[in-house]
Parts: structure tokens; C-alpha cells; sequence
């Protein structure tokens, strides 16, 4: 490469750098930026005002609505205890749906995520349709899906793991393809030449390293879905949730406080002891 | 028992030489990166490969392990042309690259059973699960790199010059005909480059195994090849006995062309 032809000797090498950043400063002036700053914040206030009339945000509200709240808090104490053991089952059930519909997810988004990821597909062609797929699968919410799912199958918790299972499909394997398409896939090349086939090579050059990654998206999707599942029971899809609702409708909060309080310790727990094994993976 | 020794069926003495390049060009990107390419390597031979960089070696190295097609001429491996080396034939051109390209979280020993993907069932390959002797064949390469001890240790905990012994010992494993090697040193310090083209020479010369290696340093080529091919802008320019290489041949590869790119190292 020719240095430019007015490259400065020596000596004056600080003035071509001064001029530079004139240059610079020259080019938006104090005016043009104040403008641009004015315009921006005037955009983002606008959105605001519209949010708010839209969202019907309303403090005066709050203000009313807060002492209300209050009052149900004091009545709800001491929370209620003799139906405790059907509030765990109830919940046990929650975890339960989350278990088993992330389990079916993360399985039904192994094959997936291998015919989305652009560079081990065994058919480009499907890449696309395979990714659009999966974006309309992501899109629904697992309550959605339990919506639906409750019209069609019935109602019942295994209606909330068809929900669960369906959205976190979509969702996890859009995420194991990512990593798919970042692997280094020097081994895979080099595992082709010994003569085995794609699949193969696959299994045994990607997945030792992509695996690890895998498991610890897994469990994170479950950590969500053991939370989601909660208000599952809202729509009929079983679980804690339908419990929540009952209890609010007849304005019972003693049971309510209960309902939440196990809630609020086994979703914790579980989320600590989720999150050690994360960290243990990778 | 030693399986390095036992003839594979249908292996007979008299056959095509391991590699036979003849009149090979390929343009990449409208560059016409390979002309009139010819060589062969003998059984049981070690040829290096020698050029500038951009003189077309790793290019030639790719098309001869099937990873590039070639716009006209023939590669045979053993008389067969390696585009019809397809699926598990694959498995007679072993591939040793710059980079080790190890399974970085397994095992050397499983990595070295890779070699044997393509003699096994497929469900053995996908599940991990070899047979007895295809295990003992593995540790029998191990053994041969000197990595026995390190055989359960994962690859990522091993040095740069172990992790190419453990390629050169799937290599081994995979029992193929000929070994390309794309410069298998060029990312390992002048110590170990040394010591792991000593190995594969004689481990190859101990198999009968040829061997198509590409270096960047003259003195290592004269020192383990018994020949030497020189590519310049993309021909085969020398190819000389190793010992017959001599500075006129280097110059010939190295010295830049006049004009082209001015420079200091024209000396």
C-alpha cells in the first residue's frame, strides 16, 4: 500500500491531526445538534402520551384502589391452612405440566434447530419454511396455546402442557439453532473426511460441544415455564392457577395469601436450584 | 496382536500409486488458483509440498481430500478418482489440518476412534460405542504418538503439539491409503513442528501410509521429505528428490516478482 501523497514529515505530524478534528467538529454544528437533540426527545414524549391514553393510566385510581388492597392484606392474615395439602398438589401439579411440556419441547427442538440452522441443514430448502415455523410457534404464548388447547382436548393440566410444550418448541429451538450456526465446525469437516456421514459427524463432532449450551437453555426454559404454568389454571389448563382464581372470585383471601406465599417459595427454590446446575454446566 | 501389520482384504501388491494428480486447474472466484497441476506420491512416500502463500498448496491439499472439486484434469487415490471416493471410501485419504480440528470436549481417545467412523455401523458411531479392537486400534495409534498416558485426558486440556499427535493418530486409526496434510506445524513452535513431522514420517513410513504434506520452512521439507513439489502461482513448478532441493529451487518458489510487490526481504 502507497502512503497518500500529502503525508506530512516528521516534525509536523500533529497538525494534519488538529485539522482532522476541526474537520470534524465543523461538520455538525452546536445549532444542527441542539435540533436533533429537541426532535428526538419531543418523538420519545409523543410515544409516551400515546402509551399513557391507550394503557388509560390513571393515578387517581391507584390512589383509591391501594387503601383496598391494604384492607384485603389485613384481612387476609392469618392465611388459611386447612386445605394446604390440596394447594401443594395443586402446585405439584404446576411443576409438573412445566416438566413434562419443556422436556417434550426440548426434544421436538433438537431436530428442529438442525434444519434451522443454516449451516448443517441437511436441506437448505426447508430453511426457511423451518424458521418461519418456529417464529409462529414462538409468537403464541404458552397461555394461547393452553386456550386452545383446553377447547380442544379439554380441561385439565395436560391441556396446559400441550400449551407449554408448543410455544417452548418454537422458543428453544430457535435458540439451540443459534448456537448450531456460532459452533466451530472444524471437528465436523474433519470428522467428514473419516469417512462417516453427515448425521453421524454431526453427533460426533458438534454435538459434545453444543450440548452443555443446550441443557442449560433447557433448564432455563424450564425456570420460565414452571412460572408461566402458574396462571396456566386461569384459562382451565389445571394447576395452581385454577386455585388462584377461585379463591379471588369468591373474595376469599385468607386462601389466597396462602396460595401465593407456596407459590412464591417453591418458584424460588426451584429457581435457585436451576440456576446451580446452569452454572455447573457451563 | 498388532493390527498395523495385518493386510486388509482385497489389498494386493501391485496397484495404482496412493495419490496420481494430473493436469488439475480450478479457478476460485474467476481466479484461475490451479494450473495443469501434476504430481504422484509412491506408496509409503512423503512429499512436501512447497510455495509462497497464494501459490494455490492448501487449495491442492483440499481437492486431493475431497473437500474442493477440480474444474478439469484426474486426482485417482489408488487408481480411483477421488470424486467417486464418496460416503465411507472417503475414509482412505486421512486429513491432518493446521488447526488439529479436535473434538475440543472429548476425549483424545475419542477423538482418535473418530478415525474409525468410517469402517464401523453407523449406530456404534453415533452412540460412541467401538468394538473392542477398533478400541485397541485407537490406543495402539495413541501409543505410536507417544499420548498413551493422556488417552482419557478431554483434548482441550492438552497442548497445541499433543493435540496434533492426536490427530496424526486418527489419522493412523482411519488406516487410508494416503495423508494430507494441510501445514500441519505452522500454528506449533519450531520444538514440537519438528518433532511431529519426525513423528508422521515415521509412522507413515512404518504403515506404508503416503503422505502429501504442505510447510512453509525449506530446511524441514530437505530434512523429512523424500521429495519435494514446488507450486508457484498455482503450476507445478519442481519436483525434485528432496536432497536435489537446493537454493536455486528456493529462489525460484520464494523471490517476488519484479515490480509486483517492492520489498526489503529481496536480498
Amino acid at each position: 500500500m502507497k502512503p497518500p501523497p500529502s503525508s506530512a514529515p516528521m516534525g509536523t505530524v500533529g497538525s494534519a491531526a488538529a485539522a482532522a478534528l476541526a474537520a470534524l467538529e465543523a461538520k455538525h454544528g452546536r445549532f444542527v445538534r441542539r435540533l436533533r437533540l429537541g426532535a428526538t426527545l419531543a418523538a420519545i414524549a409523543a410515544f409516551y402520551a400515546v402509551c399513557f391514553s391507550l394503557a388509560h393510566v390513571d393515578p387517581a385510581r391507584l390512589v383509591t384502589g391501594l387503601p383496598k388492597l391494604a384492607g384485603w392484606l389485613v384481612q387476609a392474615w392469618p392465611p388459611r391452612v386447612d386445605e394446604l395439602p390440596l394447594i401443594i398438589q395443586r402446585t405439584a401439579e404446576t411443576v409438573a405440566m412445566a416438566a413434562v411440556g419443556t422436556t417434550a419441547a426440548a426434544l421436538l427442538a433438537l431436530p428442529a434447530a438442525l434444519f434451522a440452522s443454516r449451516n448443517l441443514t441437511p436441506l437448505p430448502a426447508l430453511y426457511y419454511p423451518v424458521r418461519w415455523f418456529l417464529n409462529m410457534l414462538r409468537g403464541i404464548d404458552s397461555f394461547v396455546f393452553a386456550l386452545l388447547f383446553v377447547a380442544a382436548v379439554g380441561l385439565g393440566p395436560f391441556a396446559g402442557v400441550l400449551g407449554i410444550a408448543f410455544h417452548t418448541w418454537g422458543s428453544a429451538a430457535k435458540l439451540f439453532a443459534d448456537h448450531l450456526e456460532n459452533a466451530d465446525l472444524a471437528a465436523y469437516d474433519a470428522v467428514r473426511t473419516t469417512g462417516a456421514g453427515r448425521f453421524t459427524s454431526i453427533a460426533y463432532a458438534v454435538l459434545p460441544d453444543v450440548l452443555p449450551v443446550f441443557a442449560s437453555t433447557a433448564l432455563f426454559w424450564l425456570e420460565f415455564n414452571i412460572r408461566a404454568s402458574t396462571v396456566l389454571g386461569v384459562v382451565g389448563a389445571g394447576g395452581i392457577g385454577q386455585e388462584l382464581k377461585n379463591s379471588m372470585d369468591l373474595l376469599d383471601f385468607n386462601r389466597l395469601f396462602t396460595i401465593i406465599a407456596v407459590i412464591l417459595v417453591v418458584v424460588t427454590t426451584l429457581d435457585q436450584i436451576s440456576g446451580w446446575l446452569r452454572r455447573k454446566l457451563v | 496382536m498388532n493390527l498395523f501389520t495385518q493386510p486388509a482384504p482385497g489389498r494386493t501388491a501391485q496397484r495404482a500409486p496412493p495419490l496420481c494428480v494430473s493436469g488439475v486447474d480450478k479457478r476460485l472466484h474467476g481466479v484461475h488458483v490451479l494450473r495443469d497441476v501434476s504430481l504422484s506420491v509412491g506408496s509409503g512416500e512423503f512429499v512436501a509440498l512447497l510455495g509462497a502463500s497464494g501459490a494455490g498448496k492448501t487449495t491442492l491439499l483440499r481437492c486431493v481430500a475431497g473437500l474442493d472439486s477440480i474444474d478439469s484434469g484426474t486426482i485417482e487415490v489408488a487408481g480411483v478418482p477421488v470424486a467417486a471416493l464418496r460416503r465411507r471410501a472417503r475414509r482412505q485419504v486421512a486429513v491432518i489440518f493446521q488447526r488439529f480440528n479436535l473434538v475440543q470436549r472429548l476425549s483424545a481417545l475419542d477423538n482418535v476412534l473418530a478415525g474409525r467412523l468410517g469402517h464401523v455401523r453407523t449406530w456404534r458411531g453415533i452412540t460412541r460405542r467401538f468394538e473392542r479392537a477398533d478400541r485397541l486400534l485407537a490406543l495402539e495409534s495413541l501409543e505410536r504418538v507417544g499420548l498413551l498416558d493422556y488417552a482419557v485426558r478431554r483434548v482441550d486440556t492438552l497442548s497445541g503439539g499433543q493435540q496434533q499427535r492426536v490427530a496424526i493418530a486418527r489419522a493412523l486409526a482411519q488406516q487410508p491409503d494416503l495423508i494430507v496434510a494441510d501445514e500441519p506445524v505452522a500454528s506449533l513452535d519450531p520444538g514440537s513442528g519438528g518433532e511431529i513431522l519426525a513423528l508422521l514420517r515415521r509412522c507413515c513410513g512404518e504403515q506404508g501410509v503416503a503422505v502429501l504434506c504442505s510447510l512453509h520452512q525449506v530446511g524441514w521439507a530437505q530434512q523429512f521429505a523424500d521429495r519435494v513439489v514446488g507450486l508457484a502461482q498455482g503450476a507445478t513448478v519442481i519436483d525434485v528428490p528432496a536432497s536435489a532441493f537446493d537454493d536455486r529451487h528456493a529462489q525460484r518458489l520464494y523471490a517476488r516478482t519484479a515490480g509486483k510487490e517492492p520489498s526489503t526481504e529481496q536480498t
